[in-house]
């Protein structure tokens, strides 16, 4: 009888385990590619092993009119509140005969303009503005941050810098977890339980998968591959360390 | 006459309530089974919603690209897969009359009835609308050898028939000619009039190809869609000032029945005969050698490689009037994806 139940408290206390150590590989891995399938071309600041810094857009937008030397009117979709100012970590403006990005660091407060004309003057270069006036403002220091300056018609991007890494885990020191930070913010640990084997490999064209990616080549990165392998520890009732492995690869979709 | 049963309180009791133990141990971890594996499914189908959606949002923005030929729609939805993808256009600058920079966004969504809350994913990017791609080099332009206006009432014009006053854009600088790989001129009494009269492209049909700046492989395919196709429109139906995109594949020899406006794409062999009259372009991938009717507009011919047949001859009038092309090239206007700028909203 006993033995019944003794059973039976294993199975439930395995079957937890499990749950959770899949739970950790699903977050970890929905959590990061959703990031890295956004990322745009250059994108890619470090590829280590077990450690990746991306620029991901917040939104792109297009000038639509130019003021003097540093002030231009830009229309993102959703305009202002669409966005979390506090995530930006600069600007960027694609170059229009290359299609390259040129990427600034910039914070929100010192671009924004906070003026209510820029719908206005937009409609005036052909932009229609009808229910999405507030889609359209100003932002400034554009001359102090490009060289050349943009012009109208060019495409920008207001893009936040996410560092991933795969470390000691705070939660629960007997195993690695996966810490988030944006540029400018604290970093957080937001999946537990990650195995000694988990890391990134990246891909530079062609189908292998390299654990580092020279510097040289770090503007090629054109797929990540996300080993989350994730373990959890025994527990009361249970012998052995749950392991779960778990592999995937995400394409960057965002490239040329 | 049986003996009663003797039945004694303490009897199966033990057994039932162990048993009611064990079937209620088994039904609890049964449950926690149930719930976890459910919960494994129900998270690996929103993931893969989630997945779909934004191929569905992908494959409509670039279809909506791919198919927009004309005057740009605000709002179309297809439904793709087990989804809808749904476009919205907004325009952002002109850079000119002739090309305007369009902001759009397409949003996939996978509605399942088992799903609180459909998949949605939002993918946005820019494009240029092309408002006129053609550009007017020549009244005939043809990728064969020789081209020649042929006979008594042969006559190609390249100056331009219409005047500032009858249209924006009207009234432009006269045009070549024909234009054609080694050899122009007129022959047999015929007219041969522009500025140049004629001009020779060394470079022939890959030089001619790549100067019009059509996508004649999209706008020849059989699968891309043009709303006349194989038959030409009732054009008195039509509002005088519509220009529509006609197009018949294979070869065509067109009379009076196919006389009409717009863009006529022919994408086999040209062989128009003497009651045929055109106003707008004509755009073919082949061209006979001899050719009669009459075009008050351009020619563009043997798009689909060198003229088999040269030299290709005009026996009637073929004049060049800025209006009626102006108006066909804002039938085969396009949108050209400004390209990396695709993003996934988040």
């Amino acid at each position: 009888m006993s033995g019944t139940f003794l059973v039976q408290s294993q199975y439930y206390s395995s079957q937890k385990l499990r749950v959770g150590v899949h739970d950790n590989a699903r977050v970890a891995t929905e959590r990061i590619a959703a990031e890295i399938r956004s990322t745009m071309q250059d994108g890619f600041v470090v590829a280590g092993r077990r450690t990746l810094t991306i620029r991901a857009p917040l939104v792109l937008g297009v000038i639509c009119n130019r003021l003097g030397s540093q002030d231009g009117d830009i229309h993102t979709e959703g305009g202002e509140t669409a966005f979390n100012g506090a995530d930006m970590a600069g600007i960027a403006v694609r170059d229009a005969s290359t299609g390259a990005w040129d990427y600034q660091t910039a914070t929100w407060s010192y671009i924004d303009a906070n003026n209510s004309a820029a719908a206005d003057d937009c409609a005036d270069n052909g932009a229609d503005t009808t229910w999405a006036a507030s889609e359209f403002h100003r932002v400034q220091h554009l001359g102090d941050l490009f060289s050349p300056t943009p012009v109208e018609g060019d495409v920008m991007m207001l893009f936040r810098e996410t560092t991933f890494r795969i470390q000691a885990s705070v939660l629960d020191t007997m195993t690695l977890g996966l810490f988030r930070q944006v540029a400018g913010g604290s970093e957080v640990e937001f999946a537990t339980g990650m195995d000694t084997t988990a890391q990134f490999q990246y891909r530079t064209g062609g189908a292998t998968y390299a654990d580092t990616v020279t510097s040289g080549a770090i503007g090629n990165i054109d797929a990540v591959r996300i080993v989350a392998d994730a373990r959890l520890p025994a527990r009361s009732g249970v012998l052995e360390d749950i392991t779960f492995g778990w592999t995937v690869n995400v394409a960057v979709k965002n490239l040329p | 006459m049986s003996p009663a049963r003797n039945v004694l309180p303490r009897e199966g009791g033990f057994v039932l309530v162990l048993v009611v133990l064990m079937l209620f141990a088994i039904s609890v971890a049964g449950a926690a089974g149930y719930l976890v594996v459910n919960t494994e499914f129900s998270m690996a189908r929103y993931s893969d919603q989630g997945a779909e959606a934004e191929t569905i949002a992908r494959a409509a923005l670039n279809r909506f690209i791919a198919e927009q030929l004309g005057v740009v729609g605000d709002s179309v939805s297809y439904a793709i897969g087990n989804g809808v993808g749904l476009i919205t256009s907004r325009k952002l600058f002109e850079a000119d009359s002739l090309n305007h920079l369009y902001y759009i966004r397409s949003e996939g969504t996978v509605t399942d009835a088992m799903t609180p809350t459909p998949a949605r994913r939002v993918i946005g990017a820019y494009a240029y609308h092309r408002k006129r791609p053609l550009k007017h080099f020549a009244a005939v332009m043809v990728a064969a050898d020789q081209g020649y206006s042929y006979g008594a009432t042969g006559n190609v014009d390249g100056n331009d028939q219409n005047t500032s006053g009858d249209c924006a854009g009207g009234g432009l600088p006269a045009t070549t000619g024909i234009i054609a790989r080694t050899a122009t001129g007129a022959q047999a009494g015929a007219l041969l009039n522009g500025s140049p009269t004629g001009e020779t492209w060394t470079g022939g049909f890959n030089q001619i190809y790549d100067s019009v700046a059509l996508r004649w492989d999209i706008l020849s395919d059989p699968s891309f869609p043009i709303e006349f196709d194989g038959a030409p429109p009732n054009f008195a139906s039509l509002p005088a000032d519509s220009f529509p995109v006609v197009r018949m594949i294979g070869p065509l020899a067109p009379g009076s029945s196919w006389s009409g406006r717009g863009v006529l794409i022919v994408t086999g062999k040209f062989d128009p005969g003497p009651s045929f009259n055109w106003d707008g372009i004509v755009l073919a991938g082949e061209v006979d050698d001899i050719n009669q009717g009459n075009i008050r507009g351009m020619l563009v011919g043997a798009l689909n490689g060198p003229n088999l047949q040269s030299p290709v001859y005009w026996y009637d009038t073929v004049r060049y009037y800025s209006c009626y092309v102006h108006a066909a090239n804002e039938s085969l206007s396009y949108l050209e994806l400004v390209e990396n700028t695709e993003f996934e909203a988040l």
